[in-house]
Formats: C-alpha cells, structure tokens, sequence
C-alpha cells in the first residue's frame, strides 16, 4: 500500500511533534525546564535543534536499551554456575559481522539526513534582517546596533540586548580580546566570539521574553561572570525602545536614588580626574571612554558588572566602592580599588554618580522574565 | 652484561654477573627492563590519578553549592586546568603505555623491547615532565587556560605567570617521551615477535597498542608544533596566535585537535585491547570476529585523523566543513559498534566468571556505549551548537574516559595484578571497589548531562542559584566523595595484597595468552627458550590441545599434538639459544632525561640569564649521559666487546 | 605448567622464519633500528608537514596588512637555489659514501662521508648569511608574519640539518675506530637515511616557499 504524500509528510510531522512533546514531557519531569534550558525554546533556530534532538533522543535510547538489554541479558544468562564446563570455542560469524556493521551505518546514515537538514535550515541568513553586532570582551558583551544611533551613527549598549518578537535578527560576531562564545540557550545554539574572525548567526524569536545567556567558551579568571540577557520586545514595544535609545539621555534634575544628585553625578562623571569617563561614554555627554561598557540609559539594564547581579543602586554602590572583589580580574577593579576611592571619590561622590547613571531610563514595557 | 646461561631441560638460574649490578632501589633507577619500567609508569600514573582526583574533589567541592566561594576563581581555573591535563597526559597515556610496557613483551614471547635504553628515556622524560608541570605551582601558579589551551588567552598578555610555559616545556618533554616509546612499541611489535606470532596472530592487547603507537607518531607532531609556535610567540614576540598582528586564532585549534582527536582514541584504544582479554578470558572463549575486532580498531584509528573539526562547530567553519566532519565522527559509531557486539558476542554461550577484572570488563562496555552515544549527539552541528562549552560533553567525556578508560585501567589493573606482583589481590574488597566506583561514577557524571542540557556552561567556578543546576550539582559533588572512598578501597587492596596477599600461580585465570605461560612474576629474561607459537592462542591450546583445533578459520579441525611437540623440539634446537643477552643496568638514560629537565627549566626562563647557565648545564649534563649511552650501547655489540 | 614453548596449531601455519634469541633483524625480515628510524622519519614529516601549512595558511593572509612583508621580495631564489643544489649535493655524496662502505673503500667512503658532512656545514652556513641578509633588510621573526613563520619553520630545517650532520660525524668516529665492525653498513645507512630525509624536507620547502 502506498502512503499518500500529504498524509506521510503528516505522518512525518505527527511523529516529530510526538517525539518531542514526549522528551519535553520526561525533560520537565527531571527538572530539565530550567531558565537556561535548551529543550524549551522560544526562538527558530533552538526550536529546529530541539525538534533535532528529540529524533537523535530516541534512536539513541533504543540503541542504548536494546544494546544495553542485550549485555546484561548475557551476563546473567552465562554466568558461571556450578556445572558449566568450558563452552564450545566459537570464533565468529562473518554473516552475523556484516550485520551488525550496516545496523549503525544505517542509523548513521539517519542521523546524518537529519542533521544536515536542519544544518540547512539553521545556516540561513534571511534578507530582511535587524543587523546587531555583538563584541566579546573580558568579561562583558557589547552590543551595537549599526545605523541605529543619533545621526545614523551605531547604537551602543551592554550586557542587555533587544531584539524585536517575530524579525529575524542576523548577529555579526566579534571578540576583541580572547575567544569568547555566544549562547543564548532558548533562542539558539552557540557561536564563538574569535579576535581575527567575524562570524554571523540569526535567529528569531517567537514569544517576548527575557532570555538568560552566557559566556560558554573559557575566556580567563571571570569567565564564569560573564553573562547577559537578550530582550525579546513586540514590535512596536521594540519601536519604542529604539526610538528612545536612539535620542541621548538627560541628566535628571532633583534628588536622586541614595540621596545623590544626578546633575552633580553627571559631571563627575565627565571629569577626568574621577576616572570614569576615561572608559566608559554615555552619549551626548563629555564621557566619551570606549575601554568599557558605553553606560548610555544605564538605569535600564536589568543586570551591572556584566550580568551578574541584579541592577539596584545598593549593588551599584557596593560596586564602585570595590569592583575588583566582586568580579574577579576584571579591569576596572585593576584601577578603581579600594584605596584609589578613598583617596578620590566621597560617600556623596558615589551616591551622585549612582544618582545619575541610576536616573537614566528608557521606559517600555518589558516582558515577564521568562520562566 | 648479564648472561644466562641457556637451561638443559631445567629452569634458568642466573649466573654471576659480568659487570656490576645495583641492588635495591639503585636497580630502579638503572633498570633497562621493560617489566620494571612498565611497573615505574604505572605507580606514577597511579599517584597522579590520586594528585588529578584530589584536584577534582576540590572543584566538586566549589561547585556543591550555588555562590559558593571556596575556591578563588583563579584557584579553581588552576585546579580545572590541571585536572584535565593531569588525567590525559599524566595519567591515562602513561598507564597503558606502562601496562604495554609490561605485558606486550610477554604476550609476544620477547625478552625485552625493542630498544631497553630509549624505553628507560622515555619513562624519565614522562616522569619529569609531569613534575615539571606541577612544579608550576611553586612557581607563581599554575596555568589557568583549560586543558586544550585556546590562543589567545595563552598569549603573554593575557597569561602572564609562567604556567602557560610550566605547561609547553613540561608537555614537551612527556611528548618525546611519548614518540620514543611509541616507535619503540612499532619496532618491538613488528620486529620482536616471537617465532610464528604472525600479525594475525598477536592477541588484540597488542593490536590495539600498535594502532595506539602508529596514532602516537602521527599525532603528536601537530600538537609539537603548536606548542613551540606558542613558546615563540610568548617569547620571541612572534604572531603566530596573535590576532592583534595578524596571526590567527584558529590556527591553534586545529593543531591542538588535529591531535586532540587522535588524542581521545589513543586513551581508548589501549582499553579496548585489554577488555578484549578480559572477556575472553572470563568467558572462556575465544575473542568473537578476531578479524573485526582487530580492523575496527584500525579503521577507528584512521578515521580519528578525520574528525577533529568536531571539537570546533562552534568556531564558524561553514556549513560544509562542518557537515563534513559530522560524517565522519558518525561513521566512528560503526567500527565502534562492531567492537560492542563482537564483545557481546564474546560472552554470549560462554561461561562468564565474575572476577573483579570481568565486573569492570562488563562495566566498561556498559558505560562505554552511554559515553558513545552522548558522542553521537555531539557529532550532530546543530545538537553540538546547543551542547558544546555545556556540561553535557563534560558528561560526554566522563562516560568514555572514566567509564571507558579507566575501567578499562582498572580491569586491566587486577587482571595482570597476579602477574605483577607474583600476590593476588583481595577479590572482596575488589567487588566491594566495583560496586562503589561503578555506582558513585554514574551519580556523579550521570547529572551533568542534565545540567547540561539545562544550560550550564562548563569550566564556571560558580553559578546562581534557581537554573535549576543546584540538586545535580549537589548530587554529583556527593556523588565524587563516594568515588573517593572507592579509590581508597583500591589503594588499600593494591598495598595489602602486595604485602600478603596469597602466592599468585602462573596462570590464575586458565588464560590463552603467553604471558601465563611465565612465572608470577616474570624471572629478567621472561622466556627461558623463545616460545614457538602455532596459534592465536598459543597457552590455551597447549592446555586444552584436542578441544579446539579450529582456531584459524580456513584450517580442519584436527588434533597433531605429538607431531607438532617434534617439529617444535626442532625449531627450538635450531634457535641456538646458547645464552641470553640482556642489556645491563645503566643510570644513562636517566642522566639524559636529567639534563633536558634542566635545559627545559633554561626554556621557561628564557628571559633571563638564568636561561642560559640552566642550558648550558642542561646540554653539559644529557652530553654526559649521550656518551656513557654509547659506551653502553657498545656493550651489547658482540663485535665491539671482543676489541 | 611446562615449559611455555609447546603450542598446538596446523602445520600450514608454521613460522616461515626463525628469529634468533637477541635479534636486529626480526620478525619483520628489517633490523629494528632501521624500522625505528623509519618511523621516526614518520613522525618528524607530520611535524615539518604542520610547520609547512602554518606559512602557506597564514603568510598570503597576511599580505593585505600595512606591514606585510612580501616573500617574491624579500626571499632571494638564486642564492637559496645554491643552497639546495649542496645540499642536493650532499644526498649524492651520501649514496657514494654508503656504495664505498659496501664495497668496504674505507679510503672513498672517508672522502664521500666528509663530502657529505661539509656540504651540511656549507649549508648551514649559507644559512646563516641569508638570515643575516634577512635580518638586515628588515625581516625578523616579529616583523611581520613572513618572518614568523618563515623563520621558525627554515630554523628547525637548519636544526635539524646540524643533527643531521653530527649524527654523520658521529659515526664517521665509530667507522674510524673499529674499521671492520660488522656494524658499520647499518650506522651509515641509518645515518644516511636520516640526512636524505632531511634534504627532502629541504626540497618541499625550497618547492613551496620559495618557489611557488
Ligand atoms: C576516550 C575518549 C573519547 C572517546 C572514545 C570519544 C568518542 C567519541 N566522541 Fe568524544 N570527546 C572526548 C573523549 C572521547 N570521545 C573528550 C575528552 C572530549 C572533550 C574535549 C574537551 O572539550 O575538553 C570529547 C568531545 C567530543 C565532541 C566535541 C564536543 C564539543 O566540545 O563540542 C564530539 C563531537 O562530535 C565528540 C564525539 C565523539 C564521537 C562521535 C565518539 C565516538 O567514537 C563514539 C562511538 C561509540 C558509540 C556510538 C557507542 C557504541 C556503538 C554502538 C552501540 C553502535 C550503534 C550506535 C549508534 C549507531 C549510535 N566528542
Ligand atoms: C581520564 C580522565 C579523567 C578522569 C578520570 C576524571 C575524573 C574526574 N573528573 Fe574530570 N575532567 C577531565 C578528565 C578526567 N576527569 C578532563 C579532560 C576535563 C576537562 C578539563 C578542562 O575543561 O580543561 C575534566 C573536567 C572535569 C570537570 C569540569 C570542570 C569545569 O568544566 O569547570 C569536573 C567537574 O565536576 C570534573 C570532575 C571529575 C571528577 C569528580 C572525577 C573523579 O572521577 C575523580 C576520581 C578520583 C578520585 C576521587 C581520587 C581519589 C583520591 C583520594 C581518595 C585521595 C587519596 C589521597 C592520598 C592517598 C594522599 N572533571
Ligand atoms: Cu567570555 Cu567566557
Ligand atoms: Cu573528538
């Protein structure tokens, strides 16, 4: 009988989907639903390998059960009991032998038209994409969006990447000091950041979101803090943001967080002997540093130090008084330590500069962290 | 020059040397002979195994608890670092080159290796290059990069402490130790085969360390190469590594895997040659596909040349490259495969003897096709993109290494224990050692292939709490303390089985194998006549001649034995055997070895003026040892000590 | 058990040879130090093999750079062409010095086998003029990738030349002092594989680097 072809393409599809919804079924039953999970994906590109792995599960499983089964079937059956002598000396079976060479080819052979399938589909770079460039340093991401700043100029930002529900955005990827490795688990697999290399990934997300990504590749003594998030906005919510990011911050009049004065925040800031404009920039502003994160709508980055903590004016604090103790390694920590603030910053100081850089905003509407 | 003389009928009784002999631990360090070098090999492999765990008890110590802070991120990189490097190179690579040391010779019907005085260099240079390794940590840290030593960050600037250098110079010289010893295992398979142990007849042990000495040689010269590219760069300010003056990134990975790769199977392939014995042996059958087992592992050791890309899908290669190299890595599964069922098939309608090396021989299968599998979804570009950097393939190579190669070790391990030490070892607290490790290791890396799949980066000192990482972790920790005591057990049963254990016989096992043939343990010369072998299994047909005559595909099943025992009386009257020769003891080799670890030393401090007088001394010291190595070598020239 | 030497099998399968207790030639009809040598032969071309693609990868990469430094410029051909005519040279005088030991000339195979070892000298020297030369123009191993990568890949050649060339020396000493030495042929001939060997990773290199 010969399967219609609609209904083996159905067949085909009914398979997968059952495939999968039954791992993801096992999957959140160990607990494999975390925030970082792969097999819970909110974009194209993780969705097609999630849909990959679930087939790879499965043959894998079967191999392994039957195989397995096999092996401790035999042990048990042929264990030595108090009767048995030597048994016949058999030295093989060339018909059994070329058996059981096609049976894994030809699981390979399954494997392999799988794989390049969605190999395929995963290396496709669609035309009408939002290009974002995306810079590795030690230990922080940076985030560019080319043609998208005041004057056509790029758009920088850090540790927070937007992106728009539904568009594929094409990532350009660039490491500027040492191999890092960009992986955001719920949207797509990985990609290496490589000094020298430009490399290209896209993906899209289906559903807004706030999805948790790292660092993956060893990149040096905090590798282990160097994370960020991807913000995943409707479109017109991402409109909003644009429009917003695009237009340099003002300085908040009044009193600020902590009691600190954003305007007096704003110029010690700017100045020089304070050190921190000669790294950081926030735009329309005389900080102009391009050795760190650009801190332009600072107030709205859900994380500070490169993702690792939650952005709260005490943790902002806590952080200018000793970078270097709470990540490890990192350069700021190498200039600003403790002693070098007591010489040259107040409590007020830190609470102005806290003031200001907290008093930056974007306001939209971000989406429930995701789950 | 030691000689003995040739026994009439009875057993050989070493006559008074001819030239000095060391005693006690003097004999160690002058020994020539390939059983005591195998031995020296295998305990240090064995305390670096201890030093490596203790590394990683620390790390699982770290990362028991989210936030943890009990190890400074700099401390942990170290520890990650050193553990990895430590288990490969340290540890699983000397191991079975020291088992091969041993039992190869024997299985052969050799009286040595090939080349005694180089077999000497290459376990000095091992040694000393392990300890100049560690040594690193006395001399500002140890290197804190992971164990594949990804350039950039190896550069100068962003390693500046001297472990990277600890890490070249030291590996350097374990790597030339590991070339000589793999020519000298090629030459010695080849060439000193005993008289009728034709190719197709050599058990698989020694097939698959061929294969493993063949990897070894082609190999090693990629990862050589790289290595002094980067000692130049960090050095001399060249660019090979260094994107910032156009050198490139990538280059060094694919010098590293082109290694790496090869790398792998050579820590398996050893393995699988011992649980072939195993198995065999225990089943009390012969190896089921002989032929299979021995051309799958040939073909394993030709595709591993292939597949190296697969530790690089991530680097952005292209779609073609990539799909290329995934090909190939699947195709592995089916010479893999082959080698699974053959095994299987070994014990099928046998009669299986559950002695500690058969529970390990059994485990190492069972383990092994998990370990494989995880392979095969590495293997896949798309799966591999979410998985790589995850612990998923920290899972992945726990399952072949500790539950491929290291069971294997430990199979391999109490199967020739008897042999080695001439004692048994305790078969309950070996059950008991099982049954601790076997459990203990899969609640330990079993987790990680969860946290993995949940998205937990590997080589992180710590991580937060609430990604649903904290029980795995907590259990893996638990998990690896376990471990722990099942090492102990090991140590204890090794140590008080050497002291009383019971008196083993020669052949414990009922074993095929020549090796049984000999004393427990070995006399110097191993063989008093060079063995004449007839058959693959030239022991257990002796012992058993009218049970299985069949053993050679193609040949009638006939039983000859009275005619066979002539003709042997004649090949053996025409050998000449009048006395054996064996290479004296000499402290050369070991004077050489010295003299590179101080010229190595020189290296490392190459900046300073220290460089030069350590090179100097060094060179000086191995010129010394070169020389006495002649005179030596000029000892067993029969032309030369009659002038 | 008895003496480990009885075996049982089918006569078909009897030893087609015999190895004598302390054998050099074995099992494999080769002297051992000859199938070591080989294999080490082996090894060394996979590392000149990796020293090799390094430059053919990485230079033409390079050459868009602001301070690139061009082979075709800088790398002279005749003078390196003189360089590999010796040491072409010197594998001839080699054969002759082995063909003289067979035939047992110690008087030829003195010339041939010193021939051989100053036409090494002569090599390294010349080498160590072009590097100078180099030098002086500009080429170092941190100008520029050319002189990375070149340099450390014709300085291991030239490394090895010199071991080469004491491995030469060396037994010229042995074959002076036991001139009868049943030995000899096979220290020369191991010897002399090695330094073809070497002169024929001199050939790739001459072929790829500054030919092509
Ligand atoms: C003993 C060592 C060993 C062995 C034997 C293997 C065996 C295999 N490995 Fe593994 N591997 C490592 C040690 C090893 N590996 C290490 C140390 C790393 C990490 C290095 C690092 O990053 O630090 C690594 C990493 C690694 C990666 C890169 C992961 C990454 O970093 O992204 C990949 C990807 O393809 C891979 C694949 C494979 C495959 C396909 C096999 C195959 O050979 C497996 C074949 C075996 C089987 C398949 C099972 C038996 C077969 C059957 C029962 C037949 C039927 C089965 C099927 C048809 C599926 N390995
Ligand atoms: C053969 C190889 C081998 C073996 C056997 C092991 C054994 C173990 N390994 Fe691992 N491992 C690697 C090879 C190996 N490993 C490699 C290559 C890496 C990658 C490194 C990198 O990323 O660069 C790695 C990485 C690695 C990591 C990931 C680190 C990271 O990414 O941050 C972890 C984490 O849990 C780990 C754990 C363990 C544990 C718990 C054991 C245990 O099984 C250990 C068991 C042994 C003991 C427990 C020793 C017992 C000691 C005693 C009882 C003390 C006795 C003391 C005296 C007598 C004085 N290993
Ligand atoms: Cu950047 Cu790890
Ligand atoms: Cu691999």
């Amino acid at each position: 009988m010969r399967i219609p072809r609609h209904l083996a393409k159905l067949l085909k599809a009914g398979l997968l989907a059952a495939a999968m919804l039954s791992l993801a079924a096992c999957a959140s039953a160990v607990g494999l639903d975390g925030p970082a999970s792969t097999l819970n994906s909110a974009g194209d590109q993780a969705r097609r390998i999630e849909e990959l792995m679930a087939p790879i599960f499965w043959m894998g499983l079967v191999v392994f059960i039957i195989v397995e089964g096999f092996l401790v079937y035999t042990v048990i059956r042929f264990r030595k009991r108090a009767n048995s002598g030597i048994p016949a000396q058999v030295h093989g079976n060339t018909r059994i032998e070329i058996a059981w060479t096609i049976a894994p080819a030809l699981i390979a052979v399954v494997v392999s038209v799988l794989t390049f399938r969605v190999q395929a589909a995963n290396a496709v770079l669609p035309a009408d994409s939002l290009y974002i460039t995306a810079v590795g340093h030690q230990w922080w991401f940076e985030f560019q969006y080319p043609e998208q700043g005041a004057d056509g100029q790029p758009l920088l930002t850090a540790s927070d990447m937007y992106i728009p529900v539904g568009k594929s955005v094409i990532i350009t990827l660039k490491g500027a000091d040492v191999v890092h490795n960009f992986w955001v688990p719920k949207l797509a697999g990985k990609t290496y950041m490589i000094p020298g290399k430009v490399n290209y990934m896209s993906f899209t997300a289906e559903q807004p979101g706030v999805y948790l990504a790292a660092c993956s590749e060893f990149c040096g003594e905090a590798h282990a803090l160097m994370r960020f998030r991807v913000i995943a906005l409707p479109a017109d919510e991402f409109a909003k943001w644009l429009s917003q990011a695009k237009v340099p911050p003002v300085a908040a009049a009044g009193a600020g967080v902590l009691n600190g004065d954003p305007t007096r925040g704003q110029a010690l800031f700017a100045d020089p002997k304070k050190q921190c404009a000669s790294c950081h920039a926030v735009d329309g502003t005389a900080a102009k540093g391009i050795v760190g994160p650009n801190l332009t709508y600072f107030g709205s980055r859900l994380t500070l130090a490169g993702g690792i903590l939650p952005n709260t004016p005490e943790n902002l604090s806590r952080w200018l008084h000793n970078p270097g103790a709470m990540k490890p390694g990192n350069l700021m920590g190498k200039v600003i330590t403790p002693t070098w603030v007591q010489g040259n910053l107040t409590e007020q100081d830190i609470a102005d500069i806290v003031a200001y850089l907290e008093s930056m905003k974007i306001s939209v509407d971000l989406p429930v962290a995701s789950k | 020059m030691a000689v003995i003389e040739r026994p009439h009928g009875g057993v050989a009784t070493p006559q008074a040397p001819v030239s000095k002999e060391y005693m006690g631990w003097e004999s160690w360090l002058t020994t020539v002979d390939h059983k005591k070098i195998g031995i020296i090999y295998m305990v240090a492999a064995f305390i670096f195994f201890l030093i490596g765990g203790i590394e990683a008890l620390l790390m699982r110590m770290q990362l028991g608890t989210p936030n943890n802070t009990f190890l400074s991120p700099d401390v942990y990189n170290q520890m990650m670092t050193m553990h990895g490097t430590t288990m490969v190179f340290l540890v699983v690579m000397p191991f079975n080159v020291g088992l091969a040391n041993y039992i190869v010779p024997l299985m052969i019907g050799a009286r040595d290796m090939a080349f005694p005085r180089l077999n000497a260099l290459s376990v000095w240079l091992f040694l000393f290059g392990g300890l100049m390794l560690y040594f690193s940590f006395m001399a500002g840290g140890a290197p804190a990069m992971g164990w594949f030593a990804y350039a950039p960050l190896t550069m100068k600037q962003f390693s500046p402490t001297f472990g990277v250098d600890y890490w070249i110079i030291g590996l350097l010289l374990t790597g030339v130790a590991s070339i000589a010893g793999a020519l000298n295992f090629v030459v010695t398979i080849l060439n000193m085969r005993a008289p009728g142990m034709s190719i197709n007849r050599m058990p698989l042990f020694v097939w698959m360390t061929l294969i493993t000495a063949f990897l070894l040689v082609f190999a090693f010269p990629s990862l050589t190469a790289g290595q002094i590219a980067l000692f130049f760069d960090r050095h001399f300010e060249t660019r090979f590594f260094n994107p910032a003056q156009g050198g490139d990134a990538i280059l060094w990975m694919h010098l590293f895997w082109f290694f790496g790769h090869p790398e792998v199977y050579i820590l398996i392939l050893p393995t699988m040659g011992i649980i072939s014995e195993v198995l065999s042996t225990f089943s009390r059958k012969p190896i089921f596909g002989y032929a299979f087992v021995a051309y799958s592992g040939v073909s394993i050791g030709f595709l591993g040349f292939l597949v190296w890309s697969h530790h690089m899908f991530a680097v952005g290669l292209g779609p073609l490259a990539n799909a290329f190299f995934a090909a190939a890595s699947m195709l592995i599964a089916i010479p893999t495969g082959v080698k699974i069922f053959n095994w299987i098939a070994t014990m099928y309608l046998g009669t299986i003897d559950l002695k500690t090396p058969m529970y390990y021989g059994i485990a190492f299968v069972a383990m092994f096709i998990i370990g494989g599998i995880s392979g095969i979804t590495l293997a896949s570009p798309p799966v591999n993109l979410q998985q790589t950097d995850s612990y998923y393939v920290v899972a992945h190579f726990h399952y072949v290494l500790f539950g491929g190669a290291i069971f294997g070790i430990f199979a391999g391990l109490y199967y020739w224990f008897p042999k080695f030490t001439g004692r048994m070892y305790n078969e309950l607290l070996g059950k008991i050692q099982f049954w601790l490790t076997f459990i203990s290791f899969n609640v330990t890396f079993f987790p990680m292939h969860i946290t993995g799949t949940n998205g937990m980066p590997r080589r992180i000192y710590t991580y937060e709490a609430g990604m649903g990482w904290d029980l795995y972790n907590l259990i893996s920790t638990i998990g690896s303390f376990a471990m722990a005591v099942g090492v102990l057990v090991l140590v204890w049963n090794a140590i008080t089985s050497v002291r009383n254990g019971a008196i083993a016989p020669n052949d414990p096992w009922d074993g095929a194998s020549l090796e049984w043939a000999v004393p427990s343990p070995p006399p110097a010369h191993n063989f008093d006549k060079t063995p004449i072998v007839y058959s693959r299994r030239p022991l257990w047909d002796i012992k058993y001649p009218d049970l299985d005559a069949a053993h050679e595909i193609g040949t009638r099943a006939i039983s000859r034995r009275e005619r066979m025992e002539q003709e042997m009386a004649k090949m053996g009257e025409q050998l000449g055997e009048d006395h054996i020769h064996l290479p004296s003891q000499t402290y050369n080799p070991l004077i050489v070895a010295f003299g590179l670890l101080v010229a190595g030393f020189g290296a490392i401090y190459i900046a300073t003026p220290f460089a030069f007088i350590a090179s100097l001394i060094g060179l000086f010291i191995m010129g010394v040892g070169i020389v006495g190595w002649v005179r030596d070598s000029h000892k067993d020239s029969p032309y030369l000590v009659s002038h | 058990m008895s003496a480990p030497t009885t075996t049982h099998g089918d006569e078909s399968h009897a030893p087609a040879h015999v190895a004598p207790a302390h054998p050099s030639v074995g099992s494999l009809g080769v002297d051992s130090r000859k199938l070591g040598v080989w294999a080490f032969i082996g090894s060394e071309t996979l590392f000149f093999a990796a020293l090799i693609v390094i430059y053919l990868i990485n230079v033409p990469v390079n050459m868009a750079r602001a301070d690139a430094q061009d082979p075709k410029e800088l790398l002279g051909i005749a003078f390196t062409s003189i360089l590999a005519a010796i040491l072409l040279a010197s594998s001839l005088t080699m054969v002759l010095a082995l063909a003289a030991s067979k035939r047992k000339d110690m008087r030829q195979f003195t010339i041939w086998h010193l021939a051989t070892i100053g036409l090494g000298l002569c090599f390294l020297g010349g080498q160590v003029y072009e590097f100078t030369h180099l030098y002086e123009e500009g080429l170092t191993l941190s100008s520029s990738m050319l002189g990375t990568t070149f340099f450390v890949l014709t300085g291991f050649h030239g490394t090895h030349v010199a071991i080469g060339a004491t491995w030469l020396f060396a037994t010229w000493l042995k074959v002076r002092k036991y001139p009868d030495s049943p030995e000899n042929l096979m220290d020369i001939e191991l010897a002399g594989l090695y330094w073809h060997f070497v002169d024929l990773v001199w050939v790739a290199i001459f072929t790829l680097i500054y030919l092509i």
